[in-house]
């Protein structure tokens, strides 16, 4: 045990992801040495985080405003909306070049182990979106692990009795991954060789 | 390849232990419950990252410790390969192979051949399906990565149809349990699939690893399912032949399965056996007989591994000379001095060989 500012200060990394009792504690005494003026700035960047940031009420993209600049972009295809699992995979994507159309981000994938259904993803919002924004095809773009093919097939399931073309990104991606960790190249091609499901 | 050193920290019942081991053979000598098995175990753990005792985790840490760890350092033409485990009483176990976390556990078991015979692996034969379905798993994981990711993402996707079974019952959600049933239809085609093609490419070694240990009679697999009945030489080894026949399966037991909580059918649940000149090994044969087969299974694992690497595996002989007369322990010996080897025993005169000699007693060992 530390002294008690210490002590919370790496309780708190520690919560954060990635970040062990070992790394936390290197971070917090690393901070313990920095000037004042350094930790006011990280301090007030994530206050201003939580009180400037907020989720598109279209897509769920980050954004500071109603709605993230993708969905205000008039040039963009409204028809085609590429669904992923969290708001991170959304430049990614866009890193790629390859996609003109919208997203929509689901908050997750489908894990009965960590209780997380249908319900407790933005599925509701997504076949509402169909038919407001003439929706005609849905490329799942989840992560290539059991979850996410699950929950891609899932969008199929719930989008085609619906006249909607859905679409999966083309194998090739590095099995049992995260999209973020896939390069550019790589997920360009996927976008471009998408297969129906 | 061989291990060069051992390091455990509050694992089972050490506190601490440095194991420099010599690179050819072994051998571990001390009391019941010494904790010769414990080093064993140890390091099957760093090639299988699971106990071949079958324990779960949590009972790898010693008791009253927050957390287990296993760290070994293997010697290879290419240099060393390193794979460290910390276990956390309660938490995720982290896993470090080369300084890295692996993208697959059947990564490091491919990287680290290696070979257990156990006391109980009489089992094997004489015991129900699951263990049969272990031997043949594990082997298909050393022997071809890409399969062994199928496996594991078998696994996966039936943890989570039971999951949902289990929380939600016959109030789940229809249209997810399709979409499990997809994913156990595809991915377990592919593992029954995976399956048949061990067999068939170990057939022929196992019936000739039956014979070093004085086996004369023929040896054969069968493997029975419940949702297509028994496999044999004319069924489809392609892994895109099956899925529709095991999502029919799995529709026309919805209703049990929702009831049971459980996945009630599946590759999870088929049993491979092995019979003795057309008599059922587990009801039909002779302790003897299983005895050699049992042993007949180890050697053929440890040949397809030579095979596969070009070079011996590590080979771990948990207590098994105390069982054998001397004509199947000949079989095994015959193995022994080729590549890196540990026994353990209680009696030192009872092992055969020679070899580095050590003493465990009281948590250490010199
Ligand atoms: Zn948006």
């Amino acid at each position: 045990m530390f002294e008690a500012p210490v002590q919370r200060l790496i309780d708190e990394l520690a919560r954060l992801p990635g970040i062990g009792r070992k790394s936390a504690q290197r971070l917090a005494f690393h901070l313990l040495h920095i000037e004042e003026a350094d930790a006011v700035r990280l301090g007030s960047s994530i206050i201003d985080l939580r009180r400037e940031v907020r989720l598109c009420s279209r897509c769920f993209n980050v954004t500071s405003d109603e709605e993230c600049s993708i969905c205000r972009d008039l040039r963009r295809d409204p028809t085609v909306l590429c669904v992923v699992e969290r708001a991170q995979d959304i430049p990614v994507i866009e890193g790629t070049q390859e996609f003109s159309g919208r997203y929509h981000v689901l908050g997750g994938a489908i894990s009965p182990i960590e209780g997380i259904g249908p319900d407790q993803l933005r599925m509701r919002e997504l076949v509402a979106r169909i038919d407001q924004e003439g929706v005609a095809e849905v490329i799942a773009a989840t992560n290539p692990t059991v979850e996410g093919d699950a929950t891609a097939l899932y969008l199929a399931r719930l989008l085609k009795p619906l006249g909607v073309r859905v679409t999966q990104l083309a194998s090739g991606l590095p099995v049992g991954g995260d999209l973020d960790y896939a390069d550019e190249v790589t997920l360009g091609r996927a976008l471009v060789g998408r297969q129906e499901l | 390849m061989h291990l060069a050193w051992l390091e455990l920290r509050d694992f089972r019942s050490y506190e601490s232990l440095d194991f420099r081991p010599d690179p050819g053979v072994n051998v571990l000598v001390g009391h019941n419950g010494a904790g010769k098995t414990n080093v064993l175990e140890a390091i099957g753990y760093l090639s299988a990252l699971r106990s071949f005792r079958g324990s779960p985790d949590a009972a790898l840490i010693r008791s009253g410790t927050p957390a287990g760890i296993v760290r070994g350092g293997f010697e290879r033409e290419s240099g060393e390969v390193r794979v460290e485990v910390e276990i956390p009483e309660g938490g995720r176990r982290r896993v470090l192979f080369n300084g890295k976390r692996p993208q697959r556990f059947s990564d490091v078991a491919r990287e680290l051949p290696l070979v257990a015979f156990l006391p109980d692996d009489l089992d094997l034969l004489k015991g129900g399906p699951g263990g049969r379905r272990q031997y043949i798993d594990d082997l298909i994981a050393r022997l071809h990565p890409a399969a062994g990711a199928d496996l594991a993402e078998y696994d996966k996707a039936l943890r989570q149809r039971n999951s949902l079974l289990r929380n939600e019952g016959p109030a789940a959600d229809a249209l997810t349990i399709d979409v499990w049933d997809d994913r156990l239809a595809d991915l377990g085609s592919r593992v029954f699939t995976h399956r048949l093609r061990l067999l068939d490419r170990i057939a022929p070694v196992l019936a000739a690893s039956y014979r070093t240990v004085g086996g004369s009679e023929e040896l054969t697999f069968t493997y029975t399912t419940q949702w297509m009945g028994a496999a044999g030489k004319g069924t489809s080894r392609d892994p895109g032949d099956h899925i529709d026949a095991i999502r029919d399966a799995l529709s026309a037991r919805r209703m049990r399965d929702l009831d049971q909580k459980t996945t009630t059918l599946g590759p999870h649940r088929d049993d491979p056996g092995i019979r003795i000149d057309d008599r059922d090994a587990r009801t039909q044969a002779s302790q003897g007989e299983q005895r050699s087969a049992a042993l007949g299974l180890r050697i053929a694992a440890y040949r397809a591994l030579e095979n596969r690497h070009d070079r011996p595996p590590m080979l771990l002989l948990d207590d098994v000379f105390s069982e054998l007369d001397p004509l199947r322990a000949g079989g095994v010996l015959e193995l022994l001095p080729k590549g890196q080897v540990f026994v353990t025993t209680a009696r030192d005169d009872e092992v055969p060989v020679a070899g580095r000699r050590w003493a465990v007693r009281g948590g250490v060992v010199t």
